[in-house]
C-alpha cells in the first residue's frame, strides 16, 4: 500500500498527516472507480456480497433504534406543541425530523458503527497478515478490489435503509401520538402531507448516500493502514468509528444548511 | 443416511439456544462486574485513577484528536447547532421563532445532549474498551492474569466501570455546555435572532431539575456502555478480526440499548404529557 504514514512527532502533525492521507485515499478510490467502470471489471459479485452483509447486520438494529426515536419525537413535540396551541403540528415536525434528519443519521450511525467496524476489522486483519501486500504483488490493486465494491455496497445499503427507517419512524410516531397521546389521526396526517415535500426525501437520500461513502472510505482507510498486530486492528476499528461519527455529524450540518439555503420551507401553519 | 434429517431440528434451534447462552453469559458478567465495584475502589484505586485519565484524555494520537473531551465536545456542538437551525426553521412555520430558546433548554437538556454525548462516549471510550480487552483476551493475557491469581473481572472491568462513572460527570457537563453554546450561537449568529429574546426563553425554560435528570441519564448510559463494551471485549474470540467484529457488535448493542433506555427514562421522569416549565398551561 502507498499509504504508510510519515514519521511525525506531534499530535497536530499526525492529525494533518492523517487528514492528507485520507484525502489522497479518497482521490485514489475515485480514480479506481473510474478505472473499474471504464475497463468493465467492477467486482459485481463482491458488491452484492458486501451489500448483503451490511444489510443483514444493520437493518434490525436501525429499526430497533428508530421505534424509540419516533416515540421520543412524538412525545416531546406532540404534547408541547399542544401546550403552545398548535395541536396539529405533530405531523409537520415528524416530516422534518424523521424524514430529513433522523433517518439518514440513524443509517449513518449503523453503517459506520456496525458495518464500518466489521469492514475495518476484516481489512485490518488482512493487512497485518500481509495478505493485502501479497495481492498487490500479484498485480491485484487493493483499492480496486477491496475499497470500490465496499463503497458502492455501503451507498446501496444506506439509501435503501433510509427509506425503511423513514417508514418505521413515521409509523411509530403516528401510532404513539394517536394511540397513547390521543391526538387526532386526521390532524397528524393532514399536517404531515401538507408540510412534507419530495425535496425532503431527496435530500435525505443524498445525505444517506454521502454518509455511506464517508463510512466506507474511513473504514477501508483505517483497515488498510492498520499496523501493530491484533491490538493494532482493535485500535484501527476504534479510530475508524470515532472518525466516521465526527465526519458524519459535520457533513450532516453542512448538507442540511446547504439544502435550507437552496430550497425554502413550504407552507404556512 | 438418516443422520442429517435427525440433526435438522438441532440446527434450527441452534441460534436460539446460542442467543440465550450469550444472554446468560453477559448477564452473569454484568452482575460480577457491578458486585466487584466497591472492592475495586479500595483495592485498585490507583488503576481506577489511571483509567479515569485514559478515558478523559485518551490517546490524542489520531485525527479525532483531543481525546474523549474533544470528541464529546465536537459531536455535541455539531448536533446542537443542527437543533438550533432546524428548531428555528420548524418554529418559524408557526410564527414562534422567538421561542427557539425553548429548543435549547428542553430538547438539548432532556434528549439530545445525553444521547449524543453517550454515542460519542460509546464510539470513543466503549470501542476502546472492546479493543483493549479483546486484544488481551486473544493474546491470552487475561488467562495469564488469572494464573497469577489476579481476579480478572474486578481488575480489568470493574476498575473501568468505576473510572467511567467518575469520568462521565465532567465529560458530560462539557458536552452539555457545548450544546447550549452551539445552539445559542447558531440561533443568534447564523439566524440573526436577538440574543436577549433567545436568553429570555432559554432561562425561563431551563430548570435545575432538568439538568440533574439529564446528568442522571448520562450516568446511566455510561454504565450501560461500559458493561456492554467490556462484555463483548472480554468474551472476544477469533483472532484480530474477531476483536474488530466484537467492537462492532458491542456498538450496535449499546446504541440500541441507549435508544430504548432513553425513551423509558423520558417516560419515567417527565411522563407521557411533559409540561413546559414557566409557560403556564
Amino acid at each position: 500500500m502507498a499509504f504508510s504514514p510519515p514519521p511525525t512527532r506531534t499530535a497536530v502533525g499526525d492529525a494533518f498527516a492523517q487528514a492528507g492521507m485520507l484525502l489522497s485515499f479518497t482521490a485514489s478510490t475515485v480514480a479506481a472507480l473510474g478505472r473499474t467502470v471504464v475497463r468493465r471489471r467492477l467486482a459485481w459479485r463482491d458488491v452484492l456480497e458486501q451489500a448483503w452483509f451490511l444489510a443483514s447486520v444493520t437493518t434490525l438494529p436501525s429499526l430497533l433504534v428508530t421505534v424509540p426515536l419516533g416515540v421520543v419525537v412524538a412525545l416531546n413535540v406532540g404534547s408541547m406543541a399542544g401546550q403552545l396551541g398548535a395541536e396539529g403540528y405533530g405531523g409537520a415536525v415528524v416530516a422534518f425530523v424523521i424524514v430529513a434528519q433522523a433517518s439518514p443519521l440513524i443509517c449513518a450511525l449503523m453503517i459506520s458503527g456496525v458495518g464500518g467496524s466489521a469492514v475495518c476489522a476484516d481489512l485490518g486483519a488482512r493487512t497485518i497478515r500481509e495478505e493485502v501486500d501479497a495481492m498487490e504483488v500479484m498485480g491485484i490493486p487493493a483499492i480496486e478490489r477491496f475499497v470500490v465494491p465496499r463503497v458502492i455496497a455501503a451507498v446501496l445499503v444506506t439509501t435503501l435503509l433510509a427509506c425503511l427507517v423513514m417508514a418505521v419512524g413515521i409509523g411509530a410516531s403516528y401510532g404513539f401520538q394517536t394511540l397513547v397521546l390521543g391526538d387526532s389521526p386526521g390532524g397528524f396526517l393532514g399536517s404531515l402531507t401538507e408540510f412534507s415535500r419530495v425535496e425532503d426525501f431527496v435530500i435525505a437520500e443524498i445525505k444517506a448516500a454521502a454518509f455511506g461513502v464517508i463510512a466506507a472510505l474511513v473504514a477501508c482507510f483505517k483497515g488498510l493502514t492498520a499496523k501493530g498486530g491484533p491490538s493494532g486492528v482493535g485500535d484501527a476499528v476504534n479510530e475508524a468509528v470515532v472518525l466516521a461519527f465526527i465526519l458524519v455529524f459535520v457533513a450532516n450540518t453542512v448538507l442540511t444548511e446547504l439544502y435550507a439555503a437552496i430550497v425554502p420551507a413550504r407552507g404556512a401553519y | 443416511m438418516a443422520a442429517p434429517v435427525s440433526r435438522l431440528p438441532a440446527r434450527a434451534t441452534r441460534p436460539v439456544v446460542d442467543g440465550f447462552a450469550a444472554l446468560g453469559t453477559h448477564s452473569t458478567f454484568y452482575a460480577r462486574v457491578l458486585a466487584a465495584v466497591p472492592t475495586v475502589l479500595v483495592r485498585y484505586w490507583r488503576h481506577v485513577l489511571r483509567h479515569v485519565n485514559d478515558i478523559s484524555f485518551g490517546s490524542a494520537s489520531l485525527l479525532a484528536g483531543g481525546g474523549t473531551i474533544g470528541v464529546v465536545f465536537a459531536m455535541s456542538a455539531v448536533a446542537s447547532t443542527q437543533i438550533g437551525l432546524e428548531g428555528y426553521r420548524g418554529l418559524d412555520i408557526i410564527g414562534l421563532s422567538p421561542m427557539t430558546g425553548l429548543m435549547s433548554a428542553l430538547v438539548n437538556t432532556r434528549e439530545i445532549a445525553p444521547v449524543v454525548a453517550s454515542v460519542a462516549l460509546a464510539a470513543k471510550v466503549g470501542t476502546g474498551f472492546t479493543a483493549q480487552l479483546g486484544a488481551m483476551r486473544i493474546s491470552d493475557e487475561i488467562d495469564a492474569l488469572e494464573t497469577m491469581a489476579v481476579p480478572s473481572v474486578p481488575f480489568l472491568v470493574s476498575t473501568r466501570m468505576a473510572a467511567a462513572v467518575l469520568a462521565v460527570v465532567p465529560l458530560y457537563l462539557v458536552g452539555l455546555f457545548a450544546s447550549y453554546a452551539a445552539t445559542s450561537l447558531a440561533v443568534t449568529q447564523i439566524k440573526g435572532q436577538s440574543s436577549g429574546t433567545y436568553d429570555y426563553y432559554f432561562q425561563l425554560l431551563l430548570t435545575p431539575g432538568d439538568v440533574g435528570f439529564s446528568l442522571l441519564k448520562a450516568v446511566v448510559f455510561a454504565v450501560i456502555i461500559t458493561l456492554v463494551h467490556c462484555g463483548y471485549g472480554f468474551h472476544a474470540a477469533g483472532g484480530p478480526e474477531g476483536v474488530g467484529r466484537a467492537a462492532g457488535r458491542a456498538l450496535r448493542t449499546s446504541i440500541v440499548t441507549i435508544a430504548i433506555v432513553d425513551v423509558l427514562l423520558t417516560l419515567t421522569i417527565w411522563g407521557t404529557q411533559p409540561t413546559l416549565p414557566g409557560v403556564g398551561a
